[in-house]
């Protein structure tokens, strides 16, 4: 039975690597992947309006000329990619002829006995929120810092006064640093990247033993096939194929993202050429700066245990969600009854994945954390909460622990259905044959 | 041999077989008869291990059967059991590695009877684009793949052309031969007939009738006579121990309750001119089994 085990598992596994649908699906996915890590270098050689430099034509009546524009320049850090060009503009109609059908901006400022100034602003469009709040700010700031010189403070308070202000960060508690706190948020954000593939990775999983046993529903072939080997057998073939497969499927997906990420690298930085100029890129890829504030932090030591609960979460869930999928593709009798029986799973997982976007603007939640411990929606929620310290590792641990009772559950009497279920052929009596399974010794 | 014991089956309130027992010995051909739903399929599953009886025992060879036991068993189901996207080849792979055979053992004897079958140029062809004789044909070499001490055959003939069955035929003659147990199920009496040496008739889960055919012919009371000449079938009819009495293209069929009216008929056929044919022939297993079944569901 051992040997009948390995060869259902092998069959299977190879059944699903050795097949051209995996090759197009993987072609596909590699270049989705490779796309994805270089977005940015892709819509910008696309080009687009974003690309285009926004022009500030400034019309001065006040003689702030000079201070309006060294402030204005922040702005540019607001626009992205594109660049920031300021002139000076004399004739308000000539200007506002200037500006006609395009998306530049066209400031009048004028003298005010109590303001300073205040300032007309013209376009032609509407301006985002982004921009047109940056210069809003940066005009603000002008007008903050000429009235405060006109105010007569000697010149080191006024540099004083308009220094931005030295913040001291400190902990109650000598174990936290600000270094941990950075590097947390940075693993937040990484964990909500990983979440968007394991979630990927939970579909294809569920999708694939929903076909697999259909397809052998689908003929008599499985009364061949359980007439030879047990149900548990055959149920535990499909459980690991299918999860050996989703391994495989996510190690090659971190390769298609290390070679976006190589190609993101040679297409910014490319002095040398060839194999050299590989390297270079590889050796310089942005993680190892992550790794470098990983190990500043004195994170690391905590990653020693963070990340094997992690994987064990990961491969419980994963387990979970493979144990519910072949039970109820044993109790179907075609892939469209699959379909629609398998979809709760799919939105427990989706759930899941809205919920850690609601744990960022709800900080601290009761819910969330709570959500975090329960069985299928914990793959999604813990890492992230866990990461960025919104839960501790006691949560994690219970979150292990309702999964693998969980899994018990579904092992002790998922297996009794999957007995029944894989043998029936009839859509008529089928919840009662299947608690009528459960019940039985 | 395979001994099925008092063997009971409920699926839930509904009882599908009840307190059948039979055996099938070495070299012997069985054939479990019974009309759509009457506990044949059933039956089979248990044999196979597939679904355990409520009650009752079967064993083979006087052990229970396990999957160490089902590996001796081959199995042709009344549906396709075939895996459709597989090839020929990949299909009997599959199926000869659950019944514990090694890959160069299967490719051996599977050349071999893609051979017999005529279908030597399909190994690497997918089922799918097979036809449904030939479908047939593979669906019945993955039941044999595995030289079986026991053969189930569901319904082996369906699909098949008059000449694909006559190959058939003589495969499962060639298996009994090498002293194969066979256990038949088919609606066609005249396969049965021809094959099956014991049999039962299965009418709601319960035996109406079992045991050797010549037995069961032998003890069925009603007789038919096959009449040619000028006779009328009203008066036919109105003879002492006729029941029925009808007519073919070629000839009138009359049935009796017993032999002892043959001489009955014979008085009367005396009164006629051209009588060419007089015969006492044995009732068909078709019809006892109308009859039985008949019988039964009058009940």
């Amino acid at each position: 039975m051992e040997n009948k085990f390995k060869f259902l598992t092998k069959h299977s596994l190879k059944k699903k690597i050795k097949n051209k649908w995996f090759l197009i699906a993987n072609i596909v996915v590699a270049i989705v992947a490779i796309a994805l890590v270089n977005i940015d270098s892709i819509v910008t050689m696309f080009g687009g309006d974003f690309n285009k430099p926004l022009k500030i034509n400034v019309l001065d009546n006040t003689g702030y000329y000079e201070n309006i524009k060294t402030n204005l320049k922040g702005v540019e850090g607001y626009l992205g990619t594109s660049k920031l060009k300021i002139a000076k503009a004399s004739d308000i109609k000539k200007s506002k002829k200037e500006i006609k059908d395009t998306k530049d901006i066209l400031l009048v400022i004028n003298p005010d006995d109590v303001n300073v100034f205040n300032v007309e602003f013209i376009t032609d469009s509407y301006v985002d929120t982004v921009k047109y709040q940056a210069i809003i700010a940066s005009l603000n700031s002008t007008k903050q810092s000429i009235a405060l010189d006109l105010s007569g403070i000697d010149k080191e308070k006024l540099n004083g006064i308009s220094a931005p202000i030295e913040i001291k960060r400190s902990f109650l508690s000598e174990e936290k640093t600000e270094d941990e706190e950075n590097t947390r948020t940075l693993l937040s954000v990484a964990s909500l990247i990983i979440a968007l593939p394991c979630f990927m990775l939970i579909m294809y999983l569920v999708q694939m033993i929903g076909a697999e046993i259909n397809e052998e529903k689908s003929t008599r072939g499985m009364e061949i096939i359980i007439g030879n080997v047990s149900p548990k057998t055959h149920f535990f073939s499909k459980i690991l194929s299918s999860n050996l497969f989703v391994l495989i499927q996510g190690g090659l997906l971190l390769i298609y993202s290390g070679v976006g990420l190589i190609i993101r690298k040679l297409t910014t930085t490319s002095s040398h050429q060839g194999m050299e100029a590989i390297k270079e890129a590889a050796d310089s890829l942005d993680l190892s700066g992550v790794l470098e504030m990983i190990e500043k932090s004195g994170i690391l030591n905590k990653l020693g245990y963070i990340i094997p609960l992690i994987i064990i979460l990961l491969l419980l869930s994963f387990l979970a969600y493979s144990l519910l999928a072949g039970i109820l593709a044993s109790m179907t009798t075609n892939m469209e009854n699959y379909q629609q029986l398998q979809t709760p799973l799919m939105v427990i997982s989706v759930a899941g994945f809205y919920l850690i976007l609601i744990s960022a603007m709800f900080p601290g939640a009761v819910f969330v954390k709570i959500a975090s411990v329960i069985p299928l929606m914990s793959i999604s929620l813990a890492p992230s909460l866990l990461l960025s310290g919104e839960i501790g590792v006691g949560l994690i641990i219970v979150a292990i622990l309702l999964l693998a009772l969980l899994n018990f559950i579904l092992i002790k009497f998922g297996l009794k259905i999957y007995k029944v279920g894989i043998l029936n052929y009839s859509e008529s009596d089928l919840w009662k044959k299947m608690f009528r399974a459960v019940k039985e010794k | 041999m395979l001994k099925v014991k008092n063997v009971t089956k409920y699926y839930g309130e509904f009882k599908a077989v009840d307190d059948l027992s039979f055996t099938v010995d070495k070299g012997e051909i069985f054939g479990l008869l019974g009309v759509n739903g009457a506990g044949k399929t059933t039956t089979f599953r248990m044999i196979m291990n597939l679904i355990n009886p409520n009650d009752g025992l079967i064993t083979f060879n006087g052990k229970k059967i396990d999957y160490d036991v089902t590996d001796k068993i081959g199995f042709l189901t009344e549906e396709r059991s075939l895996l459709t996207k597989l090839t020929v080849k990949e299909q009997i792979l599959y199926y000869g590695a659950l019944k514990s055979l090694d890959e160069e053992t299967v490719l051996k004897r599977l050349d071999k009877l893609l051979e017999r079958f005529n279908i030597s140029e399909y190994k690497d062809r997918k089922i799918n684009t097979l036809s449904k004789g030939n479908q047939q044909k593979v669906q019945f070499i993955s039941a044999i793949i595995n030289e079986p001490k026991l053969l189930i055959l569901d319904e082996p003939f369906s699909g098949l052309d008059p000449i694909n069955i006559e190959l058939f035929k003589s495969v499962i003659l060639e298996l009994k031969e090498k002293g194969t147990s066979i256990i038949f199920s088919s609606h066609r009496m005249d396969h049965v007939e021809l094959f099956c040496e014991k049999l039962v008739i299965l009418v709601k889960g319960k035996e109406v009738l079992g045991g050797y055919l010549k037995d069961i012919k032998k003890d069925y009371k009603i007789k038919k006579i096959i009449i040619e000449g000028d006779v009328k079938i009203s008066e036919l009819k109105r003879i002492d121990g006729v029941i029925n009495a009808t007519k073919t293209a070629s000839w009138y069929e009359v049935n009796i309750k017993d032999e002892s009216y043959v001489a009955a008929v014979f008085d009367y056929l005396k009164t006629k001119k051209n009588i060419t044919k007089f015969v006492l022939e044995e009732p068909s297993l078709e019809e006892i089994f109308v009859a039985k079944v008949g019988e039964a569901y009058g009940e």
